[in-house]
């Protein structure tokens, strides 16, 4: 019976003291209640986030914990320290911010309420490294290549405990939705070629990193910003080839054509000789015609009028001279003539010349510069040079104006070198004729033969 | 003659197991690759070794420490454990924070990577602003550790 009942005893006592083992206690239901929640954490960490400084971040993995009043302490593989508490940030996170993390061995991190310990995690530091996200993303189209040059930036380059790393280039047709085509490289460089990108289409390419795995690890980082690059159009490229050839075969054709237009058309153009006086005079003293009558008997010469030059006075301007005063004093002229014919053969006409600057200084009849009062003009050939008297005497088509034609006969001649600007008072001894028209037609034919000085180069 | 060989069967063999321990090195190396060192020691050393600014001249004094421990071949690790202790002797020299933490970060760490069976005596304590000694320590440190990490 003692023996039963001190069983008895012993079972009753076990069995209080395994359910107290289990978790039973006198407020069992806030403890249970305790021990049902969920506190699993998980957390990523920072190296030289600031300088040198590293960071930790935890966050629960159910959102729905209230997590008012509880508090993340790590301890272990700190230096100089034991533990260290977290800082509780917006959106239920846990931060910490040291330089105080060892980097080697195991760290404790522990969920507490007050001072108890609600759940516990043994981690690695060095294995819950996020690195930073990549940026400046640059994509360079190299023709001669073919390919496209992607490059980019870490600021990991620059750290000095997560140096290395592994980085995921992903890219997609901008209209693809979300099917990417990602590269892995451990440079912050690499190539695309062209065959495998689609030729006018438009692109999206990003990057993101992970630490290499040799020592340190961990998780992806946030992915760069993103960059846009176009493909070449394939029938862009045939027209720009297209419009180089032609571009070019139009050059060489006029390389051509400027090589053989040289002498003749371009370089007078561009670079005008200046008139020889001496070669012009010779163009202009030509042979004379065959049917010339030379003779130096008078008699030969009754048919053609002689033209006395009584007075001449100096005048300025030339040109304007001709222009200017010519026409009233053609009209002048011509009502002198018209009035001249009936006052008699022996009026003189006063007829406005122009002169030529090459013969400013000289007067080829052999009249001093200057005023010339009485000086006897005459067309007669022996005032010519002896160059010119050949080819005055043939009856140069120069001086048609000059030498009475026929149908001309008694009109007023405008000599082809004349002195200087003035007015020749000639002797018409015309008789009534016109001569505005025969006057403007020799000096047309003074411009003409003013203008050959250069034709004829 | 029976007493003779029982001299030899059981005096010779402990007196040897006795003796074994004296000329075996107690520590060990856990970090046999080295990566320990090259990703968290040596950046420490570096930046040690920046901040103390190595004078070649400092470096050529035979100090008599150096002269009792060295890093012979088979006791790198009871060297470089040693060390550690060393080092530590040095923290508070008020040189800067950051000195004191990478100090630390380098005793701490080689303690981690080296298992010693028997625990370092505590030598004679250097004088805390003994530059030169400390110079030639962390200079030491590091041959040591490249010549292990050579020896792989």
């Amino acid at each position: 019976m003692t023996i039963l009942g001190t069983a008895f005893a012993i079972v009753f006592y076990l069995l209080y003291t395994v359910s107290g083992e289990s978790g039973y206690a006198p407020n069992g239901d806030l403890e249970d209640a305790e021990s049902d929640t969920d506190y699993s954490f998980s957390c990523y960490a920072q190296l030289e986030v600031d300088r040198s400084q590293h960071s930790l971040t935890c966050a629960f993995d159910d959102p729905d914990i209230n997590s008012t009043n509880l508090e993340l302490e790590i301890c272990k593989s700190l230096v100089g320290v034991e533990c260290m508490k977290f800082s509780k940030l917006q959106e239920e996170k846990y931060f910490i911010k040291t330089k105080k993390f060892l980097l080697l061995g195991e760290s404790k991190i522990c969920v507490k309420l007050g001072e108890d310990n609600l759940a516990c995690k043994q981690v690695e530091i060095s294995h819950l490294v996020k690195p930073e996200a990549p940026f400046d993303i640059k994509v360079i189209y190299r023709a001669r290549a073919n390919d496209f040059e992607v490059t980019f930036n870490t600021s990991h380059l620059q750290k000095k405990y997560v140096k290395h790393l592994i980085h995921d280039v992903a890219y997609h047709q901008e209209k693809d939705g979300n099917n990417w085509t990602h590269m892995s490289t451990s440079n912050t460089r690499l190539t695309l070629p062209l065959r495998k990108l689609r030729s006018g289409a438009k692109y999206e390419i990003k990057v993101r990193s992970i630490p290499d795995g040799e020592y340190y690890k961990g998780f992806w980082s946030e992915w760069s910003p993103s960059s846009h690059f176009k493909i070449p159009d394939a029938n862009s490229a045939e027209e720009i080839l297209t419009i180089s050839i032609t571009c070019f075969f139009c050059v060489v054709l006029l390389v051509i054509l400027s090589c053989a237009l040289w002498k003749k058309r371009i370089k007078p153009i561009v670079w005008p000789s200046l008139p020889d006086h001496k070669k012009t005079l010779e163009q202009l003293c030509k042979k004379p015609e065959k049917n010339l009558n030379v003779s130096f008997n008078p008699e030969h010469f009754l048919e053609f009028q002689i033209h006395k030059v009584n007075d001449i006075q100096s005048r300025d301007e030339v040109e304007s001279f001709l222009q200017d005063t010519l026409s009233p004093q053609l009209e002048e002229s011509d009502k002198q003539g018209y009035a001249g014919s009936g006052q008699g053969p022996n009026w003189p006409s006063q007829i406005p010349v122009t002169t030529s600057e090459a013969f400013k200084g000289e007067l080829p009849f052999g009249c001093p510069a200057g005023n010339i009062s009485t000086c006897e003009v005459s067309m007669h050939p022996s005032f010519w040079s002896p160059d010119c008297r050949e080819g005055a005497r043939s009856g140069s088509h120069m001086y048609q104006g000059l030498l009475l034609s026929p149908g001309t006969a008694g009109s007023t001649v405008v000599p082809p070198f004349p002195l200087q600007s003035g007015i020749l008072t000639l002797n018409t001894g015309v008789q009534g004729q016109p001569i505005l028209t025969s006057l403007r037609q020799n000096q047309e034919e003074a411009y003409v033969t003013m203008s050959n000085f250069y034709k004829n180069q | 003659m029976f007493h003779v060989s029982f001299r030899y069967i059981f005096g010779i063999p402990p007196l040897i197991l006795v003796l074994l321990p004296v000329t075996s090195s107690n520590c060990h190396l856990k970090d046999k690759e080295g990566k320990g060192y090259e990703n968290v020691i040596m950046i420490s050393i570096d930046e040690l070794e920046k901040m103390l600014d190595i004078d070649s001249n400092c470096l050529k004094k035979e100090l008599n420490f150096f002269r009792r421990h060295s890093c012979a071949d088979k006791k790198e690790a009871a060297f470089l454990n040693r060390a550690a202790y060393k080092l530590e002797q040095f923290v508070k020299m008020n040189i800067t924070t950051d000195f004191e933490l990478h100090l630390l970060k380098v005793s701490q760490a080689t303690f981690k990577l080296i298992n010693c069976t028997k625990e370092e005596s505590i030598s004679k304590e250097t004088k805390k602003n003994d530059r030169c000694f400390l110079k030639t320590l962390i200079q030491k440190i590091k041959t040591c550790w490249n010549k292990i990490l050579r020896g792989q």
